[in-house]
C-alpha cells in the first residue's frame, strides 16, 4: 500500500469519524431536553444563601515567597501541601497555620503537589518532567530540607498535575505535556500503564489535570489542551472509555463529583461544565457574564462535600462560589474582605469539607471556613 | 539624647515642677493646676506662629522621611508603608494633642489650634520639625486641664480644620490617603474621653469620608480597625496594632536621619506620663502606660500591665511570647493568632516585613518553652529557621561600619559566611586588619582574629584602636595591652617600631624583607593572649586563606542567593545548537561540568549514537547494493554479448556487498534498530560487538558507503565526525572529550527543562577589575534551557518564567535550507519554523518587558554551506544580493581593507532580518551575537555579551541620556 493511498484512506476515515461525531453531538442535542438549572427552577429550588459569617478567612498561610501554583490536603489530618514558584513545597498545619516542612526542590518549577492518602509523603512535578516523592518521616538534613526519596521518571513532557490514588500510598496518576497519563507504582518507580500517547484514543495535546473517582479509583478523568476531558479506566490503557467534548479552549482542570458520577471541567473558554460519566451527557454549563469581552479562563475548581457549590478561581482573581444546581453565583471570595491581593490560582477541600484553602500569586494559602456561631436549634 | 530633651523643656518652662515629667509624674493631682497654665499660653501664642513657619521649611525638607517608602516591591508592603507613615505623623501629634488636650483651659485653646495646625503642617514631613518645636519653643507642653468641648469646637469652627483639609489634600496628593485617616484617628484617641463629636465633624470635612465617629475611644478604634483590613480580631487590640508599625517607622527613618529620631520616640513617653497625671483616660490606659515606658516605642495596650496585647487577660507573671519587632507580649492563647503562620519569625502579623528589634538579635532562633508547648517539633524547627534566615531579620548592612565605612549586602555576606566570622555580629563601628585578619571594635583593642583577606570596608585606620604606643602593626597604632603582650611574646618594640604582620602570625618590620619570627608560635604566648584577653587564631584560620579566594563555592544564604540570582532563558528551536551552548556554558564555567554518572550516561549514549549511525549506513549500504545489483543486471543484460569475460568475478557483487559475517552483524543491528530498543541493549552489546564493528568500519563496501553519505538523508552532518573515530569510540575504555560531548546529539535530556547555575571567574586578566567588578564575581547566573516543543503560542507554563531576566533565542544559521515537519505535517523550513517560533515567544506577555539577546549560531557550518547554497533557499532571505563579484575579488587580492565574507554578510543581512521583525513586533532593540556552538570562546563571549546587557540595564534607568547615544552608535554597528 503506498503512502498516498494511505493518506487518502486516513483522511476518509477522519471524515467518517467527524461526521459520525456531528451525528451523535445532533442526537445528544435532541435528546437533551433540560439542565440541571432548568430541572431545578422547575422544582422550585432556590439559589443557597450566605451570610456575611458563613464562610471567611480564618487563617493565613505566610511562607512562600513565590506564587503558588498548587496545593492539596491530607485525607484524615488538617495538614496542607503547597507549592510554589520558589521552588519550595511548604506543609503546613492547617489548625496552628504552622509549617511542619520545607522542602527546597532541585527544580524549581514546580506546578502540582500532591499528599499521600496516609499523609506520609508528598509528590510533586513540574517543568523537569519528573514526579519527585519526598517521604516526610526521613531525616532531614542540617538545613531543614528533606531528600528525594524517590523520582519517576518517564515523562517526555512536563508533568502538570498529580494525584495519588486513594487509599493507595504506592500508585500515583499524573498527567503530562506529553500528551498522556501515567499511573505509576511508586515502590518500583516504573510506570504500570501509561494512557494516551502513541494510542489514537489518547488525549491529542498537553494533559493538564487529572482527578480520580473518589468512590471507584479505577476510574480517573483527564483534561487537556485539546478542549476534550477523557474518562479512564486503570485496567484498561489502550483507549479512554469516553471522551467529553464540549468545551471551546483547553481544559485547565477537572474534578470529580462527590458522587462519583459526575465530573466538572473547567476551561480556557471561561465555562466550568459538568457531565455525567455514565450518559456522557454534558449536565449543565456555568458560565458568567462579562461586560468586557476578555474572558477570563477557569483555572481552578473544587466541590463543597455535598457537591451543592461549585468554587471556581478565574484568571482575572475572582473565585466565585456556584450553587451547582441553579447555576448561579451565590458568592464571589476575590471580593470578599481579608481576601487575596492577587489572583486565587488553586483550591483546595478539606477531607470534611469543613475547610477551603485558596493558594494565590500574592504567596499566600489562606483557609475559608464557617466564622459565626452556630445557632442551636 | 533622648533624656537631654525633656529637661530641656522643664528648663524653658517656667514652672519646672509640672514638665520634669521624670520627677512630678508621680502626681496626678497636678492636672487641676488650671491658672498656671493661663500665663504660658498667652506667651505661647506668638511662638506658635513662628513655629508654623519653622514647619514649613521642615516640609520643605522632605527628604527625611524618604526612607519610609524605601524598596518594597510588593505593593502590600507599600501600602503598609503608607499605612506607617501616616501613623508615624500622627504619633507625632498625639503627644502634644494629648497634652494639649489633657492640661489646657480656655485660654489654651488658641495654642491648642495653633498647634493642630502646625502639627498638620508638619505631619507628613518630618518627626524632627515637630521635636525642635517641641523643644526650641514652650509652646506644647501645656500644662492645665482642658476643658474639651470648647476647645474642640473652636479647632472645629477655624482654621483648624481648614488646615486639616489641607493636609489631607495634599497628603492624598502624595498617595499618603490613610494619614489623614490615622491622623485623626490619634487626635482621637489622644482626646481620650473628652467629647469627639466636634472633631469627626472636621474629619468629615477634611476626608469627606463619613467615619461616624459618636464619641469616645471605643469607636475610634473601630474606625481605625475598619481602616485596617488586616485579620484582626478584636477591636481594642487595635492600638497595640498601631504602634509597633509607627515605632518602626522611627527606626526607619533613623536610618538617615540623625540622633534626633531619638527624640521622636521620647515624645510618646512624656506624653504618657501627662496622660497618666491627667487621669481624663480611663484607669486601665493609666495604668498601662508605665509598661510601655522603655525608650522604644513600644504596642499600646489597653489592658492592665503586663496583661497580654490581646486579649488583656493575664498579668505580669502569666507566661508570654513576645514580638521580636515591636515588643508586643501576648498568652498562649493569642499568640497564634497574633503571630499567624510566622514566616519571619515571633513577629505580630503587622510587624512582618519589618526589622526586628536589635536587643533581641540575641534572642533569634531561640525557642520559648511557650512555642514548644504550642506547637509541635517540626512546626518549632521550622519557625525558628525562619526567624534566623529570612531576609527581613538580617542585621542591615549600612549598620555596620567597618574601618569607616558602612557595609553593602554583599560585603557584610561576605564577612557572615567567611570561614571564620566575627561572632555574634552587632550594628557597631569595627575596625578589620585585612592583612592580619584582626577584628575589633573602633577605638579598642582587637577582640578576635577573623579570617584575613576580606574585601569588607574601606583601609585600616592609624588610630583605628585608638592606641598611643606609637608602635603600628599593619599601619594601625596598636594599644597599650598589645604593646605589652607584643614585649612578652619577645618580640623587639624598641625604637617604636612599624611591623607587617601576617595572618600565619609572622612578622616582620616594615620596609624589610626578612621574617622575624612568628608571634603565636611559642606556647607561652597564647596563654598571655588568654590573660590579656587578647585573640589568638583558631585553629583552621591558617588554612582556610584559599577558601576564601573561590567564591563559586562558597554557600551564600538563601535570601541572599535570590539577590544575586540572575536568571537567562535560553530557547531554541531543535536543532539550533541551544543545548551546546548550554553544554559548553557547563564546561566554561563549571569545575567538574559532569558528574560520574552523566559522562557514565553521554558515553553510553554517544556509543548508541554510532551504533545508530552505522546503522543508517548500513541500511544505505543494502540500498547502493541492490541499486548497484540492478544497474549490473542491466549491464549484464545490455553488456552481454560485449564483454561477458569481465563480469565473470562478480557476477552477484558491487562495491557494496559484505561478507556474511559482517551481513548477519548488520542485519541483527538493523532489527534492533527498526524495534526501536536500541538504547537498551547498549551498553552490554559494545564489548561484544567492539572488534566487528572496527571490522566493519575498515570494510571496503562501508567506505564506499560512507563516500556517498550525502546521499543518505537521515545521516546527521555531526554523524561523519564520529563515525571518523568509530573504533576509537565503541571501545568499552573510551571517555568522550568535551569536544565529543559538544558534537553529541541527545545527551542532555530533550524532555524537561534543565538549569546551570555558574560565575564568571573573575580570571581574566585584562579585564581591569575596579572594585565594583569585585562584587559582580558574587553574581550569579543561571542558565535555563527550555526545551522547544510545547512551546506554543498558548504556553501554560512560560509565565513561570516571568523573572527571568533575559531570553536567549538560539537560531541555527544553517537552517536555512533544512526542511523538516512542523506540527501540521507539513514540510516547512527550519528557518521559517525558528522565526515561527521567536516570534510566539516574543509576543508572549510574560516576556512583555525582557531582553532578548539573539545567537546566530553554527556559523562556521554556516559558512560553509553559504559557498554551496544560496541563501535564497529560505523565502525569507529572498532579497539577499550581496555583491558578491566585489567580494571575490577582493577576497582573492586578499587587500587590506577586506571587506567582509560572504558569510559575514549573510550573517548581518540575518541579524537584520530578525531585529527589524522584533521591533516591528516589540518596538525595542534585539541584541545579535554571532557564536560557533563548539568553540569556548564564542559562547564565552556570547553569554559575557549577556551579561554586559543585564548589568547596562540595572544602570539604564541611571543614566536614561548617556544611554542614548551608545544606543544608536550601537544600532547602527549592526544595520547593514
Amino acid at each position: 500500500m503506498s503512502v498516498a493511498e494511505l493518506k487518502e484512506r486516513h483522511v476518509a476515515a477522519m471524515e467518517t469519524v467527524n461526521s459520525l461525531r456531528e451525528r451523535l453531538k445532533q442526537k445528544r442535542l435532541s435528546l437533551l431536553d433540560t439542565d440541571v438549572a432548568g430541572y431545578a427552577r422547575l422544582q422550585g429550588r432556590t439559589p443557597v444563601s450566605f451570610g456575611p459569617t458563613d464562610l471567611v478567612c480564618c487563617r493565613t498561610l505566610q511562607g512562600h515567597t513565590g506564587k503558588v501554583y498548587s496545593l492539596d490536603w491530607t485525607p484524615e489530618k488538617n495538614r496542607i501541601v503547597s507549592a510554589s514558584q520558589d521552588g519550595r513545597l511548604i506543609v503546613w498545619n492547617a489548625l496552628t497555620s504552622q509549617k511542619t516542612h520545607t522542602i527546597k526542590l532541585p527544580c524549581a518549577w514546580v506546578m502540582t503537589c500532591a499528599f499521600s492518602p496516609t499523609g506520609q509523603s508528598v509528590a510533586c512535578g513540574g517543568l523537569d518532567s519528573v514526579c519527585s516523592i519526598f517521604n516526610l518521616n526521613s531525616p532531614m538534613d542540617k538545613d531543614v530540607d528533606l531528600p528525594v526519596s524517590r523520582m519517576l521518571s518517564g515523562h517526555k513532557g512536563y508533568v502538570s498535575s498529580c494525584q495519588y490514588v486513594p487509599d493507595e500510598d504506592t500508585h500515583l496518576i499524573t498527567s503530562s505535556g506529553d500528551h498522556t497519563c501515567i499511573l505509576w507504582d511508586i515502590t518500583t518507580g516504573l510506570r504500570t500503564s501509561v494512557f494516551g500517547g502513541e494510542f489514537q484514543s489518547g488525549h491529542t495535546a498537553d494533559v493538564l489535570s487529572v482527578s480520580i473517582n473518589g468512590s471507584n479509583s479505577r476510574m480517573f478523568v483527564s483534561g487537556s489542551c485539546d478542549a476534550t476531558a477523557r474518562l479512564w479506566d486503570t485496567r484498561v490503557a489502550s483507549r479512554a472509555v469516553r471522551t467529553f467534548h464540549g468545551h471551546e479552549g483547553d481544559v485547565n482542570t477537572v474534578r470529580f463529583f462527590p458522587d462519583g458520577n459526575r465530573f466538572g471541567t473547567g476551561s480556557d473558554d471561561g465555562t466550568c461544565r459538568l457531565f455525567d460519566i455514565r450518559t456522557g451527557h454534558q449536565l449543565q454549563v456555568y458560565y458568567q457574564q462579562h461586560g468586557d469581552n476578555d474572558v477570563p479562563h477557569v483555572t481552578s475548581i473544587v466541590f463543597s462535600i455535598s457537591g451543592r457549590l461549585l468554587f471556581a478561581g478565574y484568571s482575572n482573581g475572582d473565585c466565585y462560589v456556584w450553587d451547582t444546581l441553579l447555576a448561579k453565583v451565590v458568592l464571589n471570595l476575590g471580593s470578599l474582605q481579608n481576601s487575596h491581593e492577587a489572583r486565587i490560582s488553586c483550591l483546595g477541600l478539606s477531607a470534611d469539607g469543613s475547610a477551603l484553602c485558596t493558594g494565590s500569586s500574592d504567596t499566600n494559602l489562606k483557609i475559608w471556613a464557617f466564622g459565626g456561631h452556630r445557632r442551636v436549634i | 539624647m533622648l533624656a537631654a530633651v525633656p529637661p530641656v523643656e522643664t528648663s524653658d518652662a517656667e514652672n519646672g515642677a509640672e514638665y520634669s515629667f521624670a520627677v512630678e509624674y508621680s502626681g496626678p493631682p497636678v492636672t487641676y493646676d488650671l491658672p498656671r497654665a493661663v500665663p504660658i499660653n498667652v506667651e505661647r501664642i506668638p511662638v506658635a506662629a513662628v513655629v508654623a513657619q519653622v514647619s514649613l521649611s521642615d516640609k520643605l525638607s522632605l527628604p527625611v522621611v524618604q526612607p519610609l517608602l524605601a524598596p518594597d516591591p510588593r505593593s502590600k508592603k507599600f501600602s503598609r508603608e503608607l499605612i506607617t507613615l501616616g501613623s508615624d505623623s500622627a504619633t507625632v501629634i498625639s503627644p502634644t494633642s494629648v497634652i494639649a488636650f489633657d492640661r489646657d483651659n480656655e485660654s489654651v485653646r488658641q495654642c491648642k489650634e495653633l498647634e493642630l495646625v502646625s502639627e498638620a503642617t508638619v505631619s507628613p514631613t518630618s518627626v524632627i520639625a515637630f521635636e525642635e518645636r517641641d523643644t526650641g519653643n514652650e509652646g506644647c507642653v501645656v500644662s492645665g486641664e482642658f476643658t474639651s468641648s470648647g476647645v474642640l469646637e473652636y479647632s472645629n469652627g477655624h482654621y483648624g480644620s481648614g488646615d486639616l483639609s489641607d493636609v489631607a489634600n495634599s497628603s492624598r496628593a502624595l498617595g499618603f490617603s490613610s494619614i489623614s485617616h490615622e491622623l485623626s484617628h490619634e487626635l482621637l484617641g489622644g482626646a481620650g474621653s473628652s467629647s469627639t463629636i466636634e472633631f469627626s465633624d472636621i474629619l468629615d470635612k477634611s476626608q469627606g469620608s463619613s467615619l461616624r465617629v459618636s464619641n469616645g475611644r471605643k469607636e475610634s478604634l473601630d474606625i481605625n480597625n475598619d481602616l485596617n483590613q488586616a485579620d484582626w480580631v478584636s477591636n481594642e487590640s487595635v492600638l497595640s496594632f498601631d504602634y509597633p508599625s509607627s515605632r518602626i517607622s522611627s527606626i526607619k527613618a533613623v536610618d538617615c536621619n540623625n540622633e534626633s529620631n531619638y527624640d521622636l520616640k521620647r515624645t510618646p513617653v512624656v506624653t504618657f506620663r501627662d496622660v497618666e497625671s491627667d487621669g481624663a483616660f480611663d484607669e486601665e490606659c493609666t495604668q498601662d502606660e508605665p509598661e510601655t515606658m522603655p525608650a522604644k516605642r513600644v504596642p499600646q495596650t489597653k489592658g492592665k500591665k503586663g496583661s497580654c496585647y490581646r486579649c488583656f487577660k493575664g498579668n505580669r507573671f502569666t507566661e508570654k511570647e513576645v514580638c521580636i519587632v515591636c515588643d508586643a507580649k501576648y498568652c498562649s492563647n493569642c499568640v497564634l493568632r497574633a503571630m499567624g503562620s510566622m514566616p519571619e519569625g515571633r513577629k505580630c502579623v503587622t510587624c512582618i516585613g519589618f526589622p526586628i528589634d536589635e536587643s533581641k538579635r540575641e534572642n533569634l532562633g531561640k525557642c520559648s518553652r511557650m512555642l514548644k508547648r504550642l506547637l509541635n517539633d517540626l512546626e518549632v524547627r521550622q519557625i525558628m529557621r525562619s526567624e534566623k534566615k529570612c531576609e527581613a531579620n538580617q542585621l542591615p548592612p549600612q549598620y555596620v561600619c567597618v574601618n569607616g565605612q558602612p557595609l553593602s549586602h554583599e560585603e557584610l555576606v561576605l564577612l557572615q559566611t567567611c570561614p571564620n566570622p566575627p561572632k555574634k555580629l552587632k550594628p557597631g563601628n569595627y575596625w578589620y586588619d585585612k592583612v592580619s585578619g584582626l577584628w575589633g571594635k573602633e577605638g579598642q583593642k582587637p577582640a578576635k582574629i577573623i579570617s584575613p583577606h576580606l574585601n569588607v570596608g574601606g583601609p585600616i585606620k592609624q588610630e583605628a584602636s585608638n592606641g598611643n604606643t606609637q608602635v603600628f602593626i599593619n599601619g594601625r597604632e596598636i594599644t597599650k595591652v598589645e604593646l605589652r603582650m607584643l614585649q612578652l611574646a619577645g618580640v623587639q618594640c624598641a625604637g617604636n617600631p612599624h611591623f607587617w604582620l601576617n595572618d600565619d602570625g609572622s612578622y616582620q618590620e616594615e620596609g624589610q624583607k626578612n621574617t622575624r619570627g612568628y608571634i603565636w608560635g611559642k606556647a607561652g604566648t597564647k596563654l598571655v593572649c588568654t590573660l590579656l584577653s587578647l585573640p589568638v587564631p583558631s585553629k583552621f584560620s591558617n588554612s582556610c586563606g584559599e577558601q576564601v579566594s573561590s567564591l563559586v563555592n562558597k554557600t551564600v544564604p538563601d535570601y541572599f542567593e535570590q539577590r544575586i540570582l540572575q536568571k537567562l532563558l535560553l530557547v531554541g528551536y531543535n536543532g539550533s545548537g541551544a543545548s551546546t551552548i548550554f553544554k559548553q556554558a557547563k564546561i566554561l564555567y563549571k569545575e567538574v561540568p559532569f558528574s560520574e554518572e552523566e559522562l557514565e550516561s553521554m558515553k553510553s549514549k554517544i556509543q548508541s549514537n554510532v551504533y545508530r549511525y552505522l546503522g543508517i549506513l548500513l541500511e544505505g549500504r543494502e540500498r547502493f547494493e541492490e541499486e548497484g545489483l540492478i544497474e549490473l543486471k542491466k549491464k549484464l543484460s545490455s553488456g552481454k554479448i560485449g564483454s561477458s569475460g569481465n563480469m565473470v568475478n562478480n557476477d552477484d557483487k558491487t562495491i557494496y556487498s559484505v561478507g556474511p559475517r559482517l551481513k548477519a552483524f548488520s542485519d541483527w543491528l538493523l532489527k534492533t534498530m527498526v524495534s526501536g530498543n536500541l538504547e537498551v541493549i547498549f551498553p552490554a552489546a559494545t564489548r561484544e560487538y567492539a572488534p566487528l564493528v572496527e571490522e566493519l568500519w575498515n570494510d571496503s563496501a562501508i567506505r564506499a558507503t560512507y563516500a556517498r553519505r550525502t546521499e543518505l538523508e537521515v545521516l546527521p552532518t555531526v554523524a561523519s565526525y564520529f563515525l571518523e573515530q568509530a573504533t576509537a569510540i565503541l571501545r568499552t575504555d573510551y571517555e568522550p572529550s568535551n569536544l565529543d560531548i559538544l558534537s553529541a546529539e541527545g545527551v542532555t535530556s530533550s524532555n524537561g527543562l534543565a538549569c546551570v547555575d555558574f560565575s564568571f571567574s573573575p580570571s581574566a586578566p585584562d579585564d581591569n577589575i575596579d572594585a565594583v567588578d569585585q562584587h559582580d564575581s558574587l553574581l550569579r547566573y543561571q542558565l535555563i534551557r527550555v526545551p522547544a516543543r510545547g512551546l506554543g503560542e498558548n504556553c501554560k507554563w512560560l509565565e513561570m518564567f516571568e523573572d527571568v531576566g533575559m531570553a536567549i533565542f538560539c537560531v541555527a544559521l544553517s537552517d536555512y535550507d533544512q526542511f523538516s515537519f512542523d506540527g501540521s505535517g507539513s514540510i516547512t523550513n527550519n528557518m521559517m519554523q525558528s522565526r515561527k517560533l521567536f516570534e510566539s515567544i516574543v509576543n508572549h506577555p510574560t516576556f512583555g518587558q525582557m531582553d532578548f539577546l539573539l545567537i546566530l549560531n553554527k556559523f562556521d557550518l554556516f559558512e560553509e554551506k553559504i559557498e554551496r547554497v544560496p541563501l535564497t533557499e529560505c523565502e525569507w532571505f529572498d532579497d539577499f544580493h550581496p555583491l558578491i563579484s566585489r567580494h571575490r575579488s577582493n577576497s582573492n587580492s586578499n587587500s587590506i581593507n577586506n571587506s567582509p565574507s560572504l558569510g559575514l554578510l549573510a550573517f548581518h543581512y540575518i541579524a537584520v532580518k530578525f531585529k527589524r521583525l522584533y521591533s516591528s513586533l516589540t518596538g525595542r532593540k534585539l541584541y545579535v551575537s554571532l557564536v560557533k556552538g563548539l568553540e569556548r570562546d564564542s559562547v564565552d563571549a556570547a553569554l559575557k555579551y549577556a551579561r554586559e546587557i543585564l548589568k547596562w540595564d540595572e544602570e539604564r534607568a541611571n543614566f536614561s541620556l548617556s544611554e542614548h547615544s551608545i544606543y544608536s552608535t550601537e544600532a547602527s554597528s549592526f544595520s547593514h
